[in-house]
């Protein structure tokens, strides 16, 4: 069996749990079942669900904000101030909405089943001019921040602005934004850091969450053998990936440092407030919502939260 | 069967059906629906019973392109920057220059020409877009031609080639794709086509001048003007320069501190400027329509078939052929100078037969990975570099010669956009007659490409000073 | 204009149709062009929303994104009409009568059947972004601001419908003039014979000849 895996972009950190996947259930059929990983070539990323709905391909990556409602349940994932601290409570928080039988059936409409997830460390700021230290510094500042991120900065006065992750930097560059949030590697690869001049180290405001997704036919089309290579092989490429990442934080650091960028810690006080004026409202916007659509939102918000709880233990 | 080899297969259908007449966006729209469906048959092992199934998963996958391919921002210039080349026209203000130009330098072997590819090339400064800069001019530049006893075919190659400067002297929305596709910093690709451009638009006056005084029917030298005439010209010919100026600041602020837009949002300042003006000028409902419908057109035409194009290449992505020939390009064991020289041939042969912006959506994803590798790869020193520069210069370099490859893809036959426009324009002209006409212009760009590969820095010197 | 060429009409039920529907096109033209007008006044207001209030348009990728299909996708059976999407006609310019039309016929045949199952995949997009059921009927929504995507996904199934219609009179004209072996067929875009084009060149040298020169 040969699948056909879409992803977007280049190689990176980002992609390395799909590679590290191929790699391992390769071996243990002996090259029985293996991945066809391609880079943007069998589709967009914003139309990876369609493809996966279609049986063009396979398996796919696919982030949840890129189309809320395609897949509602998901954005739980997305809402600001959750409190993952690490890649290691995002993987577990993921796991625990990708089970829950709302999320299931969410993805069921697209014939999709969800495999494993992309943890994303939180978004921060890299921004230009005086560092914005403070919550109040932040009013009237324009943030190139989408959905809930994008949500949580307006409500301290922030302005969201669109603009396309490719176009970030001449934005940064033009005026246009004076900050953009970001994953550390997406400010890598865009390019945002080598003119920036400050990042929000600890402000951790919430992340986009991309998980890999199946088509569900073709799983269940797999032989017993290649089945149990493939759910075998989750944990271990997912240890991959942390590790890799880990790579991708040491670099960051060292790149603050060559590129003389400050490190702005805000004071437990400025995080706070920033919580209750973000989180809060937010969220509960968010399950009044979901309840509208007959999907359990006050439900999977707690799952998070306990799972969240129980990863802490 | 590989699908490698189904690829090759789907593109020799492809060919003959662009020979045989069919509408180039409908031709690879339909080699990559059939390529699709063959893909998919063959993964089902081509069993009767799921060709329909095949088929189905085929018009689905290509159902995804037009949509998803077209809703973008980057390419939502494409339609900006024709609407100011027209509503430059009703304005008056391609005229204006057109004449001013004409008053300075058509004393010149070969003048009114040479005024008509200076007066193409200050407009281009406004304009982003080739064809509509051709679909102008050719209403001002050639009936005056005419009138003094040019050839008409050649007075329509001059204004197809001096068209095609648009797409380089900035803003340019081929540019700003290439930027985007390849990820690059826009302002400085945008500042480096400054220089090729304007050196572009000297070989062919100088290709004109030398045409003039070989050839005795050429046309006349228009003489005669007094320099009060000459300064009389340039007033009217300010708004234009005004909007240049406006572009400039708002791209680049002199004025010390940020910028106050990107040059995407200059182009559409500079676009609704000029809009002020035709209105100020008297333009009314029924040329404002005209210049409506006449966008729409152009826009969809070119849209069709860019869609069409990307379900083609669709269908290679699934064939796995992109990746076998970056592995192809970046093994061979020659000097990787030979190997871009290679590359820019098959621009030259692949251009015959696309538009610009298809070539270049059809090609750089794959192109731009294996050019830089060449080079040393996106982080390379100038030092130890193959061609001489740093990863980002090459980036920048590369660009500006895949720009210049896409201008000439739009006048060389048999698909040339701006000859199809000019003759357009022209009823008395076939799109033949064009092509002939614009002959001699091949061999000014492969003379003005040949000196931006040799010569690497009249691209960088500017950029790299920014 | 781009490459356009003359479509004759007289009273006949084809001809009649065919004028009728470029109506509808040039109707349809017409809101593409103003879809590219109106591109541009929001990239001023938000340039200038920006600039001087520090109110950047909200969602302003996401309305750009929403506009393209209309300018893409619009205009697109406008076009066809009168011959406007490119082709290289160096071979099928060289034929001539039956022989032409033959010709033409096949490739229209070819891009009808090529439209039909486009309008089905294009309408397939649409149909996975549609759902009666949620809010908006939106299934599929945009990145910043969640608007909902399925209105400008409908765009291309309804263009490309009425480009099929298109493509069905064209065939009925080629098919007509194969049939009768026509020299001028009606409501088909015409490449210009070369005695037609010579008599325009002779019309425009003279009308020079009265000109101002
Ligand atoms: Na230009
Ligand atoms: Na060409």
């Amino acid at each position: 069996t040969e699948w056909n895996v879409s992803v977007w972009g280049k190689r990176r950190a980002f992609t390395e749990h799909i590679e590290k996947l191929n790699e391992l259930i390769t071996a243990k059929t002996n090259g029985g079942f293996t991945l066809n990983i391609s880079y943007g070539g069998l589709s967009n990323a914003k139309e990876n669900l369609d493809g996966i709905s279609i049986g063009a391909f396979e398996m796919a990556q696919i982030c949840a904000g890129y189309h809320a409602d395609k897949n509602p349940t998901l954005t739980v994932l997305e809402l600001p101030f959750i409190g993952v601290n690490n890649l290691a409570e995002e993987v577990a928080v993921s796991n625990a909405v990708y089970k829950h039988p709302a999320a299931v059936k969410d993805l069921e409409r697209w014939n999709a089943m969800l495999l494993m997830p992309s943890p994303m460390p939180q978004y921060n700021l890299v921004g230009i001019g005086e560092p914005r230290d403070t919550l109040e510094k932040m009013n009237g500042m324009r943030v190139r921040a989408t959905g809930g991120i994008g949500q949580a900065f307006k409500t301290v006065g922030a302005v969201p602005t669109s603009v396309t992750a490719t176009e970030a930097y001449n934005a940064m560059e033009s005026g246009v934004v004076d900050s953009v949030a970001f994953a550390q590697h997406a400010h890598l690869a865009y390019r945002t850091v080598d003119i920036g001049t400050w990042w929000s180290s600890n402000l951790n405001p919430g992340t986009v969450n991309c998980p890999v997704v199946m088509n569900k036919d073709a799983y269940e089309a797999l032989s017993d053998a290649e089945r149990d290579a493939l759910n075998s092989s989750i944990d271990e490429s997912i240890a991959h990936y942390i590790a890799v990442y880990g790579e991708v934080y040491k670099k960051w650091d060292t790149v603050l440092a060559e590129k003389g960028v400050t490190t702005v810690t805000y004071a437990p006080e400025e995080i706070a407030k920033f919580k209750a004026a973000a989180a809060d409202p937010i969220r509960d916007e968010w399950i009044a919502k979901m309840d509208g659509q007959g999907i359990p939102g006050q439900e999977l918000y707690d799952t998070v939260m306990s799972a969240l709880e129980a990863a802490r233990k | 069967m590989e699908p490698i080899e189904i690829g090759l297969w789907v593109s020799g259908f492809m060919l003959v059906a662009v020979l045989l007449g069919m509408r180039v966006a409908f031709a690879a729209g339909t080699a990559g629906l059939v390529g699709l469906t063959w893909i998919f048959w063959n993964k089902f092992g081509y069993d009767p019973s799921r060709f329909l199934k095949a088929v189905t998963i085929a018009v689905k996958t290509a159902g995804q392109v037009p949509h998803a391919k077209v809703s973008s921002q980057a390419l939502s210039l494409i339609p900006t920057f024709i609407l100011i080349g027209y509503l430059a026209y009703y304005a008056g203000l391609t005229k204006a220059l057109f004449e001013a130009a004409k008053r300075w330098v058509a004393w010149l072997p070969g003048g009114l020409a040479v005024a008509t590819i200076f007066a193409t090339a200050g407009f281009a400064a406004v304009s982003g877009a080739s064809v509509a800069t051709a679909a102008v001019f050719a209403r001002i530049a050639i009936p005056e031609m005419l009138k003094i006893g040019y050839d008409k075919r050649f007075a329509a190659g001059v204004v197809a080639a001096g068209g095609t400067l648009a797409s380089m002297i900035p803003p340019s929305a081929i540019l700003v794709i290439y930027a985007i596709i390849v990820e690059q910093d826009v302002g400085k690709l945008l500042l480096a086509g400054f220089v090729p451009g304007m050196f572009s638009a000297v070989v062919y006056a100088i290709l004109i001048m030398g045409l003039a005084l070989v050839i005795p029917s050429f046309g006349p030298r228009v003489t005669g003007f007094t320099w009060k005439q000459r300064f009389m010209a340039i007033p009217p010919a300010f708004p234009i320069f005004f909007v240049v100026f406006i572009i400039i600041v708002f791209i680049y602020n002199p004025f010390g501190g940020d910028a106050w837009g990107t040059p995407t949002e200059g182009g559409a300042l500079g676009a609704f400027v000029v809009f002020l003006m035709a209105v100020y000028r008297g333009m009314r409902w029924t040329e404002f329509k005209d210049a409506l419908l006449e966008t729409a057109k152009l826009s969809a035409m070119i849209f069709t078939i860019i869609w069409g194009v990307l379900i083609y290449v669709r269908f290679l992505g699934f064939a796995d052929l992109p990746h076998a020939f970056s592995n192809w390009i970046t093994g061979l064991e020659q000097s990787p100078m030979l190997t871009l020289i290679y590359i820019l041939l098959a621009y030259a042969v692949l251009g015959m037969f696309m538009d610009a912006i298809g070539m270049l959506l059809l090609t750089l994803p794959v192109v731009y990975p294996a050019v830089m590798a060449l080079n040393g790869g996106e982080f390379v020193s100038a030092a130890d570099s193959a061609f001489g520069m740093s990863g980002p210069m090459c980036a920048i370099w590369f660009g500006i010669l895949v720009v210049k490859m896409a201008e000439f893809c739009l006048i060389t036959p048999p698909i040339g956009l701006n000859c199809f426009v000019v003759a357009g324009v022209r009823p008395d002209l076939s799109v033949q007659d064009v092509f002939r006409g614009v002959t001699p212009f091949f061999v000014a760009d492969a003379v003005t490409i040949g000196l931006l590969i040799a010569f690497p820095w009249i691209v960088l010197w500017l950029p790299s000073m920014a | 204009m781009a490459g356009s060429a003359a479509v004759l009409e007289d009273g006949s039920t084809l001809s009649r149709l065919d004028v009728g529907l470029h109506r509808i096109e040039k109707i349809l033209a017409l809101i593409s062009g103003l879809a590219v007008f109106a591109l541009m006044v929001l990239a001023v207001i938000s340039v200038g929303g920006r600039n001087a209030f520090n109110a950047p348009l909200p969602g302003y990728v996401d309305w750009i994104e929403q506009a393209m299909p209309l300018i893409a996708f619009l205009g697109i059976a406008y076009t066809q009409r009168d011959g406007g999407h490119i082709r290289m006609d160096i071979l099928v310019g060289k034929l001539q009568g039956r022989a032409l039309w033959l010709a033409e016929l096949v490739t229209a045949v070819f891009t009808l059947i090529l439209m039909l199952l486009l309008v089905w995949g294009t309408w397939e997009h649409f149909a996975r972004s549609f759902d009666f059921g949620s809010p908006l009927w939106s299934r599929d929504s945009t990145i910043d601001i969640g608007l909902p995507l399925w209105p400008s996904k409908l765009l291309a199934p309804v263009a490309f419908a009425i480009l099929s219609v298109r493509m069905l009179l064209q065939i009925w004209g080629y098919a007509r003039a194969v049939a009768l072996g026509l020299s001028e067929p009606v409501a088909v875009p015409l490449v210009m014979s070369a005695a037609a084009q010579a008599a325009e060149e002779a019309e425009h040298v003279s009308s020079l000849d009265k000109g101002d020169n």
